[in-house]
């Protein structure tokens, strides 16, 4: 919501600095976000009377006009269409002006004449949208020829940018706006009648249906020492059947009441409505339109004006419509509506969508002599869906589904009907009609000061409390010690409980005179359960145990992203997505890692060292979908080594941050096995290069290189591996460990004893050390592998194996004798098991 | 009885000879020998060929039984002060050897002190992550306690129980992806939470009070610019007791702020408008990155972060709405309480000055390595 300064000022009688005023508002809830100032640059420009026109000697398109500044009259040079004859009131920037758009103005050669200033647009001095010609000043405008514009004119403003929540549609306009700021300084808000016009119409309450709905205008008199308004018969032209209002959906619109203004002509609004619509960032239209515009900005309650001539039968029918049923709106489009929507409709058919959107038939436009106007009570939810379902949202809207002032409708109307004759140049007719359907009601409430200050941690005095609730409406029902109770003001729909008046009053006190107190906190007897510590866990071991860096990817994919990367399809989609790339729930991390890994080597093509703890989803049987939350690591690119690279990652890289992970989570050594089903179960792994992974027996996930054609198929340049486990599964497994305990170090040394052999390709070498393990028996310690060697001195399909056999006894040192025994059966089952040759 | 024992005599007196004999050419040779080692294994080496197993020295002393027992005492001295110094001197040798090569090394050329370091580099935990735990933290020594809940959740959990009123346009307050939406506003419709005020609800139905609570998690809008990811972090704070006042929440949260940004950060308290609280609020922080609360005010006025304003806004609060205690079936006579809730991406970025939140979800190794 854009606020205009000026206004803010003329209506709540507050003179305060424009920075304070935004300062109080936001400390009030009412947030300013940003404060504009408009009129700056405009000092040289000055109010002058044109004296003459005439042709300029070479150039068709320009004139030379001499205009009277109040010191003097100079001569420039303009080619604008619209200059006015001798007597007409322009803008001139003087020489030595520096405009709004940064031009300065000096002399100037024009076609072999100097320029002594310039006649100047709105757009030329920011003031408004017209580029067309330069401003003329009206009979409406003031301005003497040396008067400097932004005088004159009040071309200087302040605009404030209101963040509004969306509980407030009150200060949806200056008044409420100013109710509040008179509030924050101590005023109250009087709002004054709207003032009589400058013309009535005689008689003019036979233009009405008769009933209890017809009401008269609440205008205010007259001030002292001005005459009353002028009294008008009903031209021939304007007269016709009384206009008749009738609401068949109470529901949807429980009010709605209608105001005529007669012989108005349209035209442009004098300078002062189109300069504030400027600022409040509204194109001025014709005054018809800018009056209701304006009353919109003013009351926050919108108001529609219908050109009389076409509301056909003059009656307004407000009905629902019928399931397919079509109308034209003021946009030009063609809309088609469901029973769920409201329309306002004439004898014959509708010629507005309630609350939402005029009609292109019955608009007001340049021929417009009569113009019935418009002001209801719609129900805010029903304008909601409407808007939503048709994809408007207009300021009209954006008021009715918030919620207007059901009881302003009265008001609302005089002050439109008063606007509309001043700019318009009409006679009001001095009734309207008033229909109410359902009546709105605003409740009574009661607040109790003990639970007041409980609840804030602070005592407000009960006088401080009373003089909120009035500055913002309240009428104070009963004023008793212990309580008070009010009936809460009808512009005010957002409250309806004692909380609601509490945070009336704590924010007008000032959140931040509420003293500060330290918290006592009682422990609750659940406490935080284990599993839910268990992702600090494990995202540490990840990082610190095996060097991988945290991704964050996002939850939604692209459904060709899962088929591409072999995941499963059967994803949860999105009922609204922002796009096809982001419209289903990711069923697996590898997609996302994968793409993460390619947007990296597409800038650089670094070591790529990933992994993420990130929940997976699926459709589930009951309410929801199931989630899953998953542990994933990702390498791709160079090994970094010391000095140069040592080749690409790969599976034993990937094997290697799984391992380091597990150990850094309480040292345990995952089973990893090749699995013939891994094609069908991870097709998005190479089918020879990929394992099972297991703990404890249990299968938790799986370990492989990325299959060639997946990394093709989401653009990353290299090979990668990539492993998964379920972290449900591995947190189970974490937990049955237990917590590592102490171990006493052994007494007795150990003997280390090496063997080496060559045996054929294809025998596991986990199978090759279970087996010397076995052989060794309870002396063999541990066997470690440390070398693996296929080349020169090695036949072809063969592979040259060297382990270190560690032997201990614990309850005595070994002697040779018994090493040598225990390792000679260790050569004996390489040999029979594994047709191994050893090695000296 | 001397003619028999002659040629005993004779043998006896021939390992006497040979025996002294060998003391004087060993006496001799092993000096040498020993000086002529560059280094530890042929030191070691021509050790042995004195005192090894069958080393010169060695050999004489298997001669030892055969000399005359009235030569015995004598040689024997002998010998063993031979063995002495033969032992003694290899030690030196080896001390000097040692020292030779380490004074070697002392001043041998210079390492190229700036070849690079062998990498043992851990990895990085996302910026966003490190924020959550350090969050976890805080409050944990608060007294909080920890909660999670699905990403995936009832429109009723998101919405209706916290007192969103259906068709209000504060549902436009969280653009909402849905993952059904048979009809709009149904309870039972589901979709991605926009809030893990979720949570609080969960918890609130699952648990009764005393219940102070944090729930981080990942939060989704239907927002996608400069500013918005769809996918963001939020964590969730409640509290809930008997008495629990206003003031109470403007001390954990001011407590919070000055640990989190380990300053003498100051609290601005705004009221503000969320259907689940009343009063409810928007709190800033004086800037970090102007240092705001020292006062420069040409330093702030410069400040592109808090745009010369010398605060920040980090989060949303306030008293949890009675409503919401109704439709979670506490006694909202008895019990008060206070929630708050901010984006852990938003605390990411003004910690670590990221200039842009895309930055957070690229996943680039390059940004990601940097923390």
């Amino acid at each position: 919501m854009r606020a205009s300064y000026n206004w803010l000022r003329e209506l709540s009688g507050v003179d305060a600095p424009a920075d304070e005023i935004a300062d109080k508002l936001t400390g009030a809830g009412l947030e300013v976000e940003g404060v504009e100032r408009l009129g700056e640059g405009l000092e040289g420009v000055v109010v002058a009377e044109v004296r003459g026109v005439r042709p300029h000697p070479h150039r068709d398109r320009l004139r030379l006009v001499r205009v009277f500044d109040g010191a003097g009259e100079h001569e420039v040079v303009c080619g604008a269409p619209n200059v006015p004859d001798a007597g007409g009131r322009v803008l001139l920037a003087r020489l030595g002006a520096t405009l709004p758009g940064g031009l300065e103005i000096a002399e100037r050669d024009l076609g072999g004449v100097v320029s002594r200033g310039m006649l100047c647009s709105e757009v030329e001095l920011g003031i408004g949208a017209d580029a067309a010609g330069i401003v003329v000043l009206g009979p409406h405008d003031a301005g003497a020829p040396g008067d400097a514009a932004t005088d004159a004119l009040r071309l200087r403003d302040v605009v404030f940018e209101i963040g509004l929540t969306p509980n407030r549609p009150d200060c949806l306009g200056h008044v409420g706006l100013a109710r509040e700021l008179a509030l924050l300084y101590g005023r109250t808000l009087v709002l004054p009648a709207a003032q009589a016009p400058a013309a009535l119409v005689e008689e003019g309450d036979a233009l009405l249906a008769a009933g209890p709905a017809r009401f008269a205008l609440p205008l205010a008199a007259p001030p002292a020492g001005r005459v009353g308004p002028r009294v008008e018969a009903v031209r021939p032209a304007a007269r016709g059947p009384a206009v008749e209002v009738e609401i068949r959906d109470a529901e949807r619109c429980p009010r709605y009441g209608a105001a005529l203004v007669l012989g108005v002509t349209s035209g442009p609004s004098p300078l002062w409505v189109r300069y504030r619509l400027h600022c409040l960032g509204i194109r001025a239209i014709s005054n018809l339109v800018d009056a209701t515009n304006l009353v919109l900005m003013e009351r926050g309650h919108p108001i529609h004006g219908f050109d009389l001539d076409k509301v056909r039968g003059r009656k307004i029918v407000v009905r629902a419509a019928a399931d397919g049923e079509r109308m034209a709106t003021l946009d030009d489009v063609e809309r088609t509506l469901t029973a769920d929507d409201l329309l306002i409709c004439d004898g014959e058919g509708p010629v507005a969508v309630a609350g939402v959107m005029g009609g292109a038939d019955s608009e007001m436009g340049e021929g417009t002599r009569d113009v019935l106007i418009e002001c209801a009570y719609f129900d805010p939810r029903s304008v909601r869906r409407t808007s939503r379902r048709l994809g408007l949202h207009t300021e009209a809207s954006h008021r009715f589904e918030r919620g207007v002032d059901p009881s302003a409708v009265r008001a609302v109307l005089a002050r439109a009907a008063t606007l509309l004759a001043e700019l318009g140049g009409g006679a009001v007719v001095p009734d309207g009609l008033d229909v109410v359907a359902r009546s709105i009601e605003a409740p009574s409430v009661v607040l109790c000061h003990a639970r007041m200050a409980r609840l804030l941690g602070v005592e407000v005095p009960p006088a401080f409390t009373r003089r909120v609730l009035e500055g913002i409406g309240c009428e104070v029902l009963d004023d008793a010690a212990a309580a008070i109770e009010v009936r809460v003001p009808s512009h005010r729909p957002d409250l309806a409980m004692e909380a609601d008046l509490i945070e009336e009053v704590a924010r007008i006190y000032g959140y931040d005179r509420v003293p500060t107190a330290v918290p006592r906190v009682r422990p609750s007897k659940d406490g935080t359960p284990v599993s839910i510590r268990f992702d600090r866990r494990l995202r540490e071991a990840a990082a610190a145990g095996a060097g991988l860096t945290e991704a964050i990817t996002y939850a939604f994919v692209a459904p060709g992203a899962l088929e591409a990367a072999r995941v499963s399809t059967q994803a949860v989609p999105l009922h609204n997505p922002l796009s096809e790339e982001r419209s289903v729930m990711r069923t697996s991390l590898l997609p996302g890692l994968l793409e993460a890994a390619a947007v990296t080597r597409r800038r650089e093509p670094v070591s790529v060292q990933l992994f993420e703890l990130g929940t997976v989803f699926a459709p589930g049987d009951g309410a929801l979908p199931i989630e899953r939350p998953m542990f994933a690591w990702l390498l791709a690119g160079p090994r970094p080594g010391w000095i140069g690279t040592d080749g690409a990652l790969d599976f034993y890289d990937g094997k290697g941050r799984l391992e380091g992970t597990l150990r850094a989570l309480g040292a345990f050594t995952p089973e990893l096995r090749l699995d013939p089903a891994i094609e069908q179960l991870a097709p998005f792994l190479h089918p020879r290069r990929a394992a099972r992974i297991a703990l404890g027996g249990r299968d938790l996930g799986v370990l492989g290189e990325v299959h060639p054609d997946v990394c093709g198929a989401l653009g990353l340049d290299a090979r990668a591996v990539y492993g998964e486990l379920d972290v449900a599964g591995l947190e189970a497994a974490t937990r049955a460990l237990g917590v590592a305990q102490a171990r006493a170090l052994p007494r007795y040394p150990a003997a280390v004893r090496d063997i080496a052999m060559v045996v054929r390709e294809g025998h596991a070498v986990g199978e090759i050390m279970d087996a010397l393990r076995d052989a060794g028996g309870a002396l063999v310690e541990r066997i470690e592998l440390f070398d693996r060697y296929q080349g020169e001195h090695v036949p072809d399909g063969h592979v040259s194996l060297a382990f270190h056999v560690v032997y201990r006894d614990p309850q005595a040192t070994l002697t040779d004798k018994r090493v040598d025994a225990a390792h000679a059966k260790l050569g004996a089952t390489a040999e029979a098991r594994f047709e191994a040759r050893l090695r000296a | 009885m001397t003619r028999p024992d002659a040629p005993e005599e004779g043998g006896a007196g021939e390992a006497a000879r040979e025996l002294r004999d060998g003391l004087a050419k060993i006496g001799a040779e092993f000096r040498a020998s020993l000086a002529e080692a560059s280094d530890e294994p042929s030191l070691r080496e021509r050790n042995a060929r004195w005192v090894g197993p069958g080393g010169a020295l060695t050999r004489l002393m298997k001669l030892m039984p055969k000399v005359p027992s009235g030569e015995r005492r004598d040689l024997g001295k002998q010998i063993n002060a031979l063995k002495t110094e033969v032992n003694e001197a290899f030690e030196h040798a080896l001390v000097a050897l040692e020292r030779a090569a380490r004074e070697a090394e002392l001043a041998a050329t210079p390492l190229d002190v700036t070849l690079p370091g062998r990498d043992v580099r851990a990895g990085r935990l996302h910026p966003i992550t490190r924020v959550r735990y350090e969050l976890l933290d805080i409050f944990g020594a608060l007294g909080f306690d920890v909660a999670d809940g699905p990403e995936i959740d009832l429109h009723e959990n998101c919405f209706d129980k916290l007192g969103f009123p259906a068709d209000h346009p504060a549902t436009d307050m969280q653009d909402t992806f849905y993952i059904t939406r048979e009809e709009l506003g149904a309870s039972a419709t589901t979709l991605l939470r926009t809030h893990t005020s979720t949570i609080q609800i969960r918890e609130m139905l699952r648990r009764e009070p005393p219940l102070a609570i944090v729930a981080p998690g990942a939060v989704y809008r239907r927002d996608d610019d400069a500013t918005h990811s769809p996918m963001f972090f939020q964590i969730e704070g409640f509290l809930v007791d008997e008495d629990v006042s206003f003031s109470e929440l403007k001390g954990v949260l001011t407590l919070f702020a000055r640990r989190l940004f380990d300053a003498e950060v100051s609290l601005r308290f705004r009221p503000s408008y969320f259907p689940f609280v009343e009063p409810g609020g928007e709190v800033d922080v004086s800037c970090v990155f102007c240092r705001a609360w020292e006062r420069d005010a040409a330093r702030t006025a410069a400040c592109g972060v808090c745009k010369g304003t010398g605060w920040i806004e980090i989060l949303g609060c306030g008293m949890i709405h009675p409503t919401v205690f109704r439709n979670v079936g506490y006694d909202a006579e008895r019990y008060t309480g206070f929630a708050f809730g901010m984006g852990l991406d938003r605390i990411a970025m003004l910690k670590y000055g990221v200039p842009n939140i895309r930055l957070l979800y690229e996943n680039d190794v390059r940004f990601l390595s940097g923390f």
